[in-house]
């Protein structure tokens, strides 16, 4: 992909004239590539040495594990045949099969699909409204509030657990006296198949908006104040500005930041695990969870079987997004994407 | 486009390739493993010298290293270095120990991994060294997997009833007496007359004593099948179940309340181990003046659950006389009595018990007297699965009063799709 992007500024960046050139050089230019002067190969062979250490390290640590996986994925391996991993059967797509079959499986994909179509819609909601607050009204203590949404992200989630544990508590709960004030009387959120997932959703939201926020204002430092200027001497509104020019200009950041939360949803883990164990009733149960209980019950081939489905939700969900947030435009389209990249980069920089 | 397709291809190539290898290893009809009994092989404790790697989670691991300087002063051609594992890795830790062929040489093994590990065929059956006889029945059951003893059990701890003497005056002795008694708290100020967990993980610990007491029993003769849907399973489902639809029970206690309810009065008995005695004292010291322990009231027979840990040795050890004298001297009584000393675990070994140590200790007796009953799950290897079955059909039998026998049904139908693994 990266090579892709890199070689599309050249061609674009003088159409005429390249089409002219290529015309000309049609003919000769394989010939020239085929013949391979000695600097090319030289340079050739310098940069693989350059790139080996890497090569080495990928193949070894994630493409070996990878492929192995997916071997596992179509044998029946079990925790038994630790010893001779070899000595197992070949079952092609039957784990995958059972794995589609299986109701708990389902009620996982179930509970999945609800805290990703919830959730992701709300962690971007939530964090653009509180990034543009941020960028527009708020100058002076801007760091403060930036540090206190960022502080989520990196505390510990055991940590966070156990007071989130105590905010949902039925009684002693701040969530419910809260509540009791306007005469509502709250949930025993925790052990609710009602509630126990509205109450990871929150938190899930909680603990993953600083990096969007974080993402987003930058983002909006990228928006040209003069178009602003214009659009409010024609009158427009605070709404019709935020609507017209702030979204569409930050749309690349809204893909890059639908696409990295939805990932992450997608792989919902960490907060049933310390929260609810799945509970109540398998009301919070989720396919990474499911997964690694299967894996805990040593049945390593289904258990490779679910990542897979798994990993395929994420691609799909993934092409969606960029069906919905990407341009239908040709043209804007790739320069937007680049935009895109490059806010990502910067981010994942810091 | 084409270079994509080529790529697409090569990748095909290899993933069939790799299929092919793996398609001709296939698994080999006479490899059962555990399925048959396998042979121990005699020990020769005169011969025995060497280092001993073991392994020991929690307590126990952080304690054994200084504890086994005593068996080291007795054999001097023998060194034991223990390495301290915490119980939430040990489970991976050992099972990527066997995959690499790196194990320990001892190492302490969570009862009901016992099946697990022992099919890989990477535990040493128990030889004629160790006497059988001197563990409690139900311990030593938790090394027998598909007719082999793998190890022996090292520690044991059993669920008791725990009791407020305010609001109960005398402890319930049978299934009726405990429904009275749990009412008869209610009706002394408590808000629950009982606790006993609705479902989620390990809730079978809590469940399964009320199986066995109505004469219930998990798999049949030789471990092959199992057999939840019995009259005697859906007997026991539904007298657990009649403590949430009486009221008696809690169905959402929030995690962490159940101690301080308890002191508190609000919840008149519950069932747990020898741990919460501990948890407790700690709580409120002058509130245990309240708190009596007793047996688990009896059904058609008197059962609990036995839990703990086991010693094995891996069959890699290139010390295993060695090792196997080690885990001997661990299982002698004098041992187990200066192991509890130690670490507070509870001798596996019943005439440890005779030791006043253990015998005056107030508490302590009702778990000696639950341990004659106590019973274990089979270790099969699947068992981790088929608890974690039962655990969630128990929270729709408690908190959305699912019909028993449809839930002793389900439970058998999971159950047989899984299978026992041996």
């Amino acid at each position: 992909m990266s090579a892709q992007t890199a070689a599309r500024p050249g061609e674009q960046g003088a159409p005429g004239r390249a089409a002219s050139h290529q015309g000309r050089a049609g003919a000769q230019d394989p010939y020239a590539l085929r013949r391979r002067p000695p600097l090319y190969r030289r340079r050739t062979r310098a940069a693989w040495g350059f790139a080996l250490p890497f090569v080495l390290l990928f193949l070894t640590f994630t493409a070996g594990p990878v492929l192995m996986s997916l071997a596992m994925a179509v044998t029946d391996i079990r925790s038994r045949d630790l010893r001779n991993p070899l000595a197992v059967e070949f079952t092609g797509l039957a784990n995958f099969q059972a794995v589609l079959a299986d109701p708990l499986f389902r009620k996982a994909a179930a509970n999945t699909a609800y805290f990703v179509l919830v959730g992701v819609p709300l962690t971007l909601a939530l964090s653009l409204a509180i990034a543009v607050v941020l960028n527009a009204g708020i100058t002076r203590a801007k760091t403060f509030f930036r540090v206190g949404y960022y502080m989520p992200v990196v505390t510990s989630i055991v940590a966070v657990a156990v007071v989130w544990r105590f905010l949902l508590h039925p009684d002693q709960g701040m969530l419910n006296e809260v509540l009791g004030w306007f005469g509502i009387e709250g949930p025993n959120w925790l052990q609710s198949t009602t509630w126990a997932m509205p109450a990871m959703i929150a938190m899930a939201t909680w603990r993953s908006i600083g990096t969007l926020i974080i993402i987003f204002l930058a983002g909006l430092q990228s928006v040209p104040t003069s178009l602003h200027e214009a659009a409010a001497l024609d009158g427009a509104g605070t709404w019709q500005r935020f609507r017209y020019i702030t979204v569409p200009t930050l749309r690349p950041t809204l893909l890059f930041g639908a696409v990295i939360t939805g990932i992450g949803y997608v792989q919902f883990f960490e907060e049933p695990f310390v929260m609810t164990q799945g509970g109540p009733l398998n009301s919070t149960l989720s396919v990474a969870f499911q997964t690694y209980n299967q894996f805990g019950f040593g049945n390593y081939g289904y258990a490779a079987a679910m990542s897979y489905v798994l990993f395929l939700a994420v691609v799909l969900l993934t092409l969606v997004q960029f069906r919905l947030l990407g341009d239908r435009d040709e043209k804007p389209r790739r320069r937007r994407r680049r935009t895109a990249t490059v806010v990502a980069n910067k981010e994942i920089g810091r | 486009m084409t270079r994509h397709t080529t790529r697409l291809m090569r990748l095909g190539v290899a993933a069939t390739a790799t299929a092919l290898v793996l398609a001709g290893c296939g698994r080999g009809d006479g490899d059962g493993g555990a399925g048959e009994p396998a042979e121990a092989t005699a020990v020769d404790e005169g011969a025995a010298s060497g280092t001993i790697e073991v392994w020991a989670m929690g307590t126990e691991g952080e304690a054994l290293g200084d504890f086994a300087q005593a068996f080291m002063d007795e054999h001097p051609d023998i060194t034991v270095n223990v390495t301290a594992v915490p119980w939430d890795a040990a489970h991976d830790k050992i099972a990527t120990a066997i995959a690499g062929g790196q194990t320990p040489d001892v190492s302490m093994i969570g009862t009901t991994w016992m099946g697990e590990f022992a099919a890989t065929g990477a535990l040493d059956p128990t030889p004629d060294l160790i006497d059988s006889s001197s563990f409690f029945e139900g311990a030593w059951e938790t090394t027998n997997v598909g007719g082999t003893n793998y190890g022996v059990p090292w520690y044991v701890e059993t669920r008791v009833l725990y009791y407020r003497t305010d609001l109960m005056p005398e402890a319930p002795t049978d299934w009726d007496g405990l429904t009275a008694a749990a009412q008869g708290a209610m009706d002394a100020g408590a808000t629950y007359g009982i606790n006993l967990q609705p479902g989620q993980t390990g809730a079978w610990q809590t469940f399964m004593p009320f199986a066995w007491q109505a004469g219930a029993e998990i798999v049949n003769e030789d471990a092959t099948e199992f057999t939840f849907d019995t009259p005697e399973f859906v007997e026991a489902l539904a007298k657990y179940q009649s403590f949430f639809t009486e009221g008696l029970a809690p169905t959402d206690l929030p995690q962490g309340s159940l101690e301080p309810d308890f002191m508190a009065g609000k919840i008149g008995s519950f069932v747990s181990g020898p741990w919460h005695v501990g948890i407790l004292r700690d709580l409120d010291e002058a509130g245990m003046a309240n708190v009596a322990l007793a047996p688990l009231p009896a059904g058609a027979e008197e059962a609990s659950f036995i839990g703990g840990a086991n010693l094995a040795v891996f069959t890699d050890s290139e010390v295993r006389d060695a090792a196997w004298t080690f885990v001997e001297w661990l299982s002698q009584p004098e041992t187990q009595v200066a192991w509890y000393g130690e670490v507070n675990d509870l001798p596996s070994v019943a005439s440890a018990w005779d030791d006043p140590a253990i015998a005056d200790d107030e508490y302590l007796g009702v778990f000696g007297e639950q341990l004659q009953t106590a019973v274990a799950p089979p270790s099969i290897p699947t068992w981790e699965e088929v608890a974690s079955v039962i655990d969630t059909e128990l929270e729709r039998l408690c908190k959305s009063g699912a019909d028993p026998q449809e839930v002793a049904t389900a439970i058998q139908q999971q159950a047989s799709s899984i299978g026992t693994g041996l």
